[in-house]
């Protein structure tokens, strides 16, 4: 198993390597970050001193080159916005984010597996009919408006909950409840239909037919395999949240990933854009990876080697 | 059984939101207006935008600086109601010695907040570092400064490369705010932006990315004892989530207040509303370069005409606005009243103006705009297809447009908005000049030439106002730019707190008061 642990890291390389080619090639073909940094009043000349203070001038596999170099030493570069090394800033902004990502995601499980499951067992009654319906409201309405109408309500009419912003425990209530209701509505279908696979095979049969009570027919033995592909899809969900979540972190002034990398991408922010990339790709790898050896504890017939 | 499966993480998922909800009552606002902090004074602002850098020579926007003023401190202050004015700041007085040489006599002991004595030689480096290096974003400003010259301790010679009637209003704005030399040479630039140090009523605490910065009060301070124990910069770059923590007294002021909710603010009972003209204004870009539809001076004229301009300001910005024919405003010196706040719709006359232009049944262009300037451009799309204009309306994205018009690839028409953070008339005209012009406009007029260049040196005041009067007149009738609106700015305003917008849009902390 350590074996399989050490090859994935060691493919983590060119898939890294490959990925900062990308993005260095996307940057630097969609714009220009001199444009946007100077003031409308700066002249031809300026823009060219500029450009050549930031090293922009030398030729393409140069910059790239020289780019290199540098990351092997850690080095990102230094954000054209904030004149500070890149890699810092992005990591200040990764507890926010993740913080923001836990408590979606624990919001979204809390709704969507026993919603998803009860609605599995319940398959075409009115309940099943209520919960899919509702699921394909949230899925529906957008991260936007749930945010905004959450603190209309709840921040400004009832002022339980501050408007916005990252403090405290009730800080997170909302843009939590925001991201993950719109989570949850997506994972509860997919939680319906992994549980009605289960259900239908023949050692849930067996286990009725042994005469043990439905409850540890299913707490036990279906929720336990049903738990496989409700990780896939939890490890799924998470990978798309640790990029940050632009439209929720603006409604809430959340400082996440998700505005500093946007802003990056505008301006043409090479190392920022770089690390962020960077910070992201590893940490969508080593997601996938917990959930590669979750499997394994889960169940037992599955061995990596 | 399987009933009781989902309702019990629903049931502690709401007790979990009851228990927060019970907490955090006394957490946020309470009733707006109350102090939350027992004795202490804080006064909390929400801005669209993050700081960006402490560096202020590295930066040309009028939030970041509106923080920094708090910091730092110009050698010489804008009055809040009329920017021509200056006041004294760091220096005392100042004269001219000669066409190129003014003295400041700097104020004494003033010390920074580490300590550290202010000097002529703060001054030096300061004004030096940021004209003499070209990589600095607000370098352009300040390069027509040659040198600065230490007289003694507290008295500084300021050398400027030919005559510059404005450098008054160069050193009163963003990159002039004094900083410590020596403290800046040690830490460099990344270690002054983690601990930066200036001479102003507030000290720096602590800059959250993205959230807040926080300033204390400078108990050292020069000019007494400061009004706010702790000011506080909140980021809030959505307009509904800015305007409820307004009205929840979370914050004190709220920038930037978008027409539909104005009423919201101004109904509220906890919070006012107040605005003020900005020296920002929408004009349209308007080509002449030969064969071009828009090089026909009538077609140009018949474009101006076609357009109501005090219909768009009422029903698309929502009042917030006043239309205009000229570059410049009130209160900077060139402003010429009988072109300001003006209404010259007729588009009877413009159909026949493009008649007369050879185009009796209409004629295509194209009108740019950035996405930010949609529905305005929508407007005046409208407006020209009354006249006969056949409109090609392309919207394009902020980083895009801004390409185009570095690229100077626009079309006929481009929408823009210019602002005029010097609040002095070359900014805006100085465009105007053949060299300048050209590629963007292609506008080239000799006696507008001479009589730039002229006012660009002239330090007789009365003189170099009617010089840029006349240009202002000739520009109105050449249209190189059709001018539309000048922009007024706008805040929500909790009513605990005694504001008066400035016109350079600064917050001056100590000029804010809690009404008590």
């Amino acid at each position: 198993m350590s074996k399989y642990i050490v090859k994935s890291v060691l493919q983590v390389v060119p898939v890294l390597l490959i990925l900062t080619l990308i993005v260095f090639i996307l940057v630097h073909v969609t714009g220009d970050p001199v444009t946007m940094m100077l003031p409308d009043t700066a002249t031809p000349e300026d823009r060219r001193i500029l450009t050549e203070a930031l090293g922009l001038d030398k030729p393409l596999h140069v910059q790239y080159g020289l780019f290199l170099s540098r990351l092997l030493q850690g080095d990102f570069g230094e954000s054209f916005r904030y004149g500070q090394s890149a890699l810092p800033i992005v990591l200040e902004r990764l507890p926010a984010s993740f913080e923001l990502a836990a408590a979606s995601m624990i919001v979204a499980c809390f709704l969507a597996v026993p919603f998803g499951i009860w609605s599995a067992l319940k398959r075409n009654t009115f309940i099943d009919l209520l919960i899919s319906g509702v699921s394909v409201l949230g899925k529906a309405m957008p991260n936007f408006w749930v945010g905004i109408m959450l603190i209309l309500l709840v921040a400004v009419h009832l002022g339980w909950t501050p408007v916005s912003g990252r403090g405290g425990f009730s800080h997170l209530v909302l843009p939590a409840l925001t991201l993950g209701t719109g989570i949850a509505a997506e994972m509860t279908r997919l939680v319906r239909s992994s549980v009605l696979e289960i259900i239908g095979q023949d050692y849930i049969r067996t286990a009725r037919s042994k005469g043990l009570g439905e409850r540890i027919v299913i707490g036990k033995h279906a929720l336990r395999n049903a738990l496989i592909p409700i990780v896939t899809i939890t490890g799924l969900q998470l990978t798309n949240l640790v990029g940050g979540s632009l439209v929720t972190e603006t409604v809430f002034s959340w400082p996440g990933m998700g505005q500093l990398i946007v802003q990056a991408v505008s301006t043409h922010d090479m190392a920022i854009v770089q690390a962020a990339v960077f910070v992201i790709a590893l940490m969508v790898i080593a997601i996938n990876l917990l959930t590669d050896l979750a499997y394994q504890a889960l169940d037992p017939r599955i061995k990596y080697n | 059984m399987r009933r009781g499966n989902a309702k019990w993480p629903l049931a502690i998922l709401l007790l979990m939101i009851a228990a927060i909800a019970g907490c955090s009552a006394a957490e946020t606002g309470g009733p707006p207006g109350v102090q939350r902090d027992g004795a202490e004074k804080v006064l909390t602002i929400g801005n669209t935008i993050d700081n960006v850098t402490f560096d202020v020579h590295d930066h040309g926007n009028t939030q970041v600086e509106s923080i920094h003023v708090n910091l730092f401190e110009y050698l010489v202050k804008k009055d809040g109601s009329d920017p021509s004015k200056k006041l004294p700041g760091l220096a005392v007085s100042w004269e001219q010695l000669d066409d190129m040489t003014w003295r400041f006599k700097l104020r004494e002991g003033v010390k920074f907040h580490n300590g550290d004595p202010f000097t002529s030689a703060d001054v030096k480096f300061t004004l030096e570092r940021v004209a003499q290096d070209p990589s600095l974003i607000d370098y352009s400003s300040y390069s027509s400064i040659k040198q600065v010259n230490v007289i003694d301790d507290f008295t500084v010679d300021i050398v400027t490369k030919q005559p510059d009637p404005i450098l008054l209003a160069r050193l009163s704005r963003i990159s002039s705010g004094i900083l410590p030399e020596k403290y800046f040479k040690e830490k460099g630039v990344e270690g002054f932006n983690a601990a930066p140090v200036g001479t102003g009523p507030y000290k720096f605490v602590k800059w959250v990315k993205d959230d807040r910065v926080e300033l204390v009060k400078n108990t050292e301070y020069w000019g007494g004892d400061p009004k706010w124990d702790r000011l506080v910069f909140r980021t809030i770059p959505e307009a509904t989530t800015r305007i409820s923590e307004l009205l929840t007294g979370a914050i004190d002021i709220a920038v930037i207040i978008p027409p539909a909710d104005i009423q919201r603010v101004k109904d509220s009972g906890t919070t006012y509303y107040t605005d003020l003209e900005s020296a920002r204004v929408q004009s349209l870009l308007v080509r002449q370069t030969p064969g071009t539809v828009t090089a026909n001076p009538k077609v140009r004229e018949a474009i101006e005409l076609a357009i109501d301009k005090q219909a768009i300001v009422d029903s698309v910005l929502g009042g917030a606005g006043v239309p205009t024919q000229e570059a410049i405003g009130p209160g900077i010196l060139g402003h010429l009243p009988s072109l300001f706040n003006t209404n010259i719709y007729n588009v009877e006359r413009a159909k026949q103006l493009l008649a007369e232009a050879g185009y009796p049944d209409g004629v295509e262009l194209t009108l740019s705009s950035p996405a930010s300037t949609k529905e305005v451009a929508e407007a005046i799309a409208a407006y020209l297809t009354e006249a006969n204009f056949k409109v090609k309306l392309e919207i394009l994205e902020q980083t895009v447009y801004k390409q185009r018009d570095n690229s100077n690839t626009f079309k006929e028409l481009a929408l823009q908005g210019k602002g005029n953070s010097m609040f002095e008339a070359p900014l805006p005209l100085e465009i105007f000049i053949t060299e300048n012009a050209k590629g963007q406009t292609d506008y080239s007029n000799p006696e507008v030439d001479r009589l730039l260049k002229a006012a660009a040196v002239n330090m007789d005041d009365k003189e170099r106002e009617s010089q840029y009067q006349k240009v202002q007149q000739i520009l109105a009738v050449d249209r190189p730019r059709i001018f539309l609106y000048q922009n007024k700015f706008n805040y929500g305003v909790n009513n605990r707190i005694g504001f008066t917008p400035r016109a350079d849009e600064m917050f001056y902390a100590e000029d804010i008061v809690l009404k008590q």
